[in-house]
């Protein structure tokens, strides 16, 4: 009888001996490793320029083996921005993509995010939306579900109080600089292996020079959650994907600028 | 190149950015500066040259500090209400220790003032107006023709002492025109291969970061910081004398206020009265060191300013305590004329002269 041997391999893009040091059950892990993964299947480890923002997401630089700058907190797609232009003034084109959260990309910096979308950045933008500030331990952030429990909304997010949640990507959408615009979610293999292909996806469509893309990645926080990581992945899969569904809401290719 | 032109002070720190091999501009409109940015946004596209109409100074700043992380000469201009809101850019692009150019054509204040110059970011220029223990290089021009050189020279030391430059001129000189020469550049190019971003190729990744949980990584990056900081007040302060040698009293003063300064000095001269100028051209680094030789010989000194005393406390750091110092200035645009510093320096040396 023959044994097939399983063989677990670390991607050229991640660090060696790494340990990731997010808390158990966090999403960032995963989605990480799937940044990792594409960048080696693309070979655009020796060509990328990474941009860390503040938050969890900032630790990209311990992990992934790549050049990374950090950007103050909501700046990225402004820094990224810089990194681009300047290396094409320079006559070079350079892989260039942040990784920031949430609160990151949709508060904080708002401005920086839709504009570096409305001018169509050749960037890849890509957002944790873990649906709170995570580092700082749990509070509210702009991506916040109604009744949501935070430190700060104690009795839960209400409209009279808070106000609502922003669909980032749906929100990104709509920008004519957009090439590519998608949410997706890492709750179970299935949705992994489609988050993989998304993010592939986008940084095609940033070597093809079509423009700003943009991945909304849907991310377990289970520690602030006050839930178990298998739990954490359930409320995502049962509650936040209908406030936050998993779709492709823009592609250039499919549905052209009018 | 090289002929002499009739020049505005905006138009040449652009003209002499672009000489200096500034590939990255990156700005959002504000009088008194805005002349700029419209120069460059024409001539940069037409040498495939990066330029950003940010959409904000927050984001301009963000863009250089991405921008000179690949090693390309970065270029911002801005006037006052708004360089406060790069301040925070600009501590994490001193910590980071990477070389950007930003222009304050200073605009009056606070908050949003108006439009008249004003010399009143001095403090925010000099001091940090951002967080932590760092230092920014800071060139103050008092003619169009430093405005071209110290384009040039803000360039140079930003790339040699990988730290922000700060260009500090008020809205007068940014808008006023005369004479100047814009030449090839002086200065040598920097190697910066070892540090810039371009791809892990053939090496290992690099990282360019403030953030620093090792408490110890963090304060070894501060002294290191602070070595530099040393090395730029040995080797680049910069002044201007006029007529200190033999001088009863010696006016300080920077940018613009310095010529009105020299023309009451010669008049007082002219008078037989032995006035002299002490103007830094290096804000940081201040010439602390040279305005205390001359308190040696000089035991009266008198500041003047377009704000009310802010180089006034670098000057009082610089002096010895049996000196006496006097202080004339306007906060904003209404001009300090020739025969106003006249009339208010001759109530502060009335009791030495008999003859005022």
């Amino acid at each position: 009888m023959q044994t097939s041997e399983i063989k677990y391999t670390v991607p050229k893009s991640i660090k060696k001996d790494t340990v990731f040091t997010f808390c158990p059950g966090c999403d960032h892990g995963v989605a990480l490793r799937l940044v990792a993964e594409v960048l080696d299947e693309l070979n655009l480890r020796e060509k990328s320029v990474a941009i860390a923002s503040s938050g969890c997401s900032v630790l990209l630089y311990d992990f992934l083996d790549v050049d990374c700058i950090e950007s103050p907190h909501g700046r990225a797609c402004a820094v990224a921005t810089g990194v681009k232009r300047a290396h094409k003034a320079n006559g070079s084109d350079k892989f260039v993509f942040t990784y920031q959260g949430d609160g990151d990309f949709a508060s904080i910096g708002l401005g920086e995010s839709l504009h570096s979308a409305l001018r169509g950045e050749n960037i890849t933008a890509i957002c944790i939306n873990n649906t709170n500030y995570g580092m700082t331990g749990g509070q509210m952030g702009p991506t916040s579900a109604m009744g949501q429990i935070t430190t700060t909304s104690p009795t839960g997010r209400n409209k009279e109080y808070h106000g609502f949640p922003i669909k980032t990507a749906e929100h990104i959408a709509l920008c004519d600089g957009v090439s590519y615009s998608a949410r997706v979610a890492l709750y179970d293999i299935k949705n992994i292996i489609n988050a993989k292909k998304t993010i592939k996806k986008a940084f095609e469509y940033q070597l093809e020079g079509l423009g700003f893309s943009f991945i909304e990645i849907l991310s377990s926080c289970p520690t602030n959650w006050k839930l178990s990581p298998s739990e954490a992945h359930k409320k995502i899969e049962n509650e936040l994907t209908k406030t936050y569904p998993i779709k492709v809401f823009k592609d250039i290719k499919e549905t052209p600028n009018v | 190149m090289s002929e002499k032109e009739l020049l505005k002070g905006n138009i040449a720190i652009a003209r002499s950015a672009l000489a200096a091999g500034c590939s990255c501009y990156f700005g959002y409109p504000i009088t008194p500066q805005t002349e700029i940015g419209e120069f460059l946004s024409y001539e940069m596209p037409k040498r495939k040259l990066a330029y950003v109409c940010a959409e904000s100074e927050i984001g301009a700043i963000n863009m250089a500090l991405g921008a000179s992380a690949t090693g390309a000469k970065v270029m911002v201009s801005s006037s006052s209400c708004a360089v406060s809101l790069m301040q925070e850019a600009l501590s994490y692009i001193a910590s980071d220790e990477l070389p950007v150019v930003l222009v304050n054509v200073m605009r009056a204040g606070p908050g949003q003032g108006h439009i008249y110059p004003s010399q009143g970011d001095y403090n925010q220029a000099v001091i940090g107006g951002g967080n932590g223990d760092y230092k920014t290089i800071v060139l103050a021009p008092s003619s169009v023709q430093e405005c071209v050189d110290m384009t040039f020279r803000a360039f140079y030391l930003s790339q040699k002492y990988r730290n922000p430059v700060i260009l500090l001129l008020d809205g007068m000189l940014g808008q006023m025109a005369e004479p100047a020469i814009i030449k090839d550049n002086p200065y040598p190019e920097t190697d910066n291969s070892s540090w810039v971003l371009n791809g892990a190729n053939q090496r290992p990744a690099r990282e360019i970061r403030s953030l620093e949980p090792n408490q110890n990584k963090l304060i070894r990056h501060i002294y290191e910081m602070n070595k530099k900081y040393k090395a730029l007040e040995a080797n680049e302060t910069d002044w201007e004398e006029y007529q200190t040698q033999d001088a009863d009293f010696i006016l300080t003063a920077f940018g613009t206020m310095a010529r009105s300064a020299k023309a009451v000095c010669n008049y007082y001269r002219e008078k037989g009265i032995k006035c002299g100028l002490f103007r830094p051209k290096t804000l940081y680094p201040f010439p602390f060191e040279r305005l205390r030789e001359l308190t040696k010989t000089t035991k009266k000194f008198i500041d003047i300013e377009m704000n009310m005393g802010q180089m006034l406390r670098d000057v009082r750091l610089s002096i010895l305590s049996n000196v006496q110092i006097s202080f004339i200035g306007k906060p904003v645009g209404d001009w300090l004329s020739e025969s106003e510093m006249i009339g208010a320096i001759d109530n502060i040396i009335k009791d030495c002269y008999a003859n005022i």
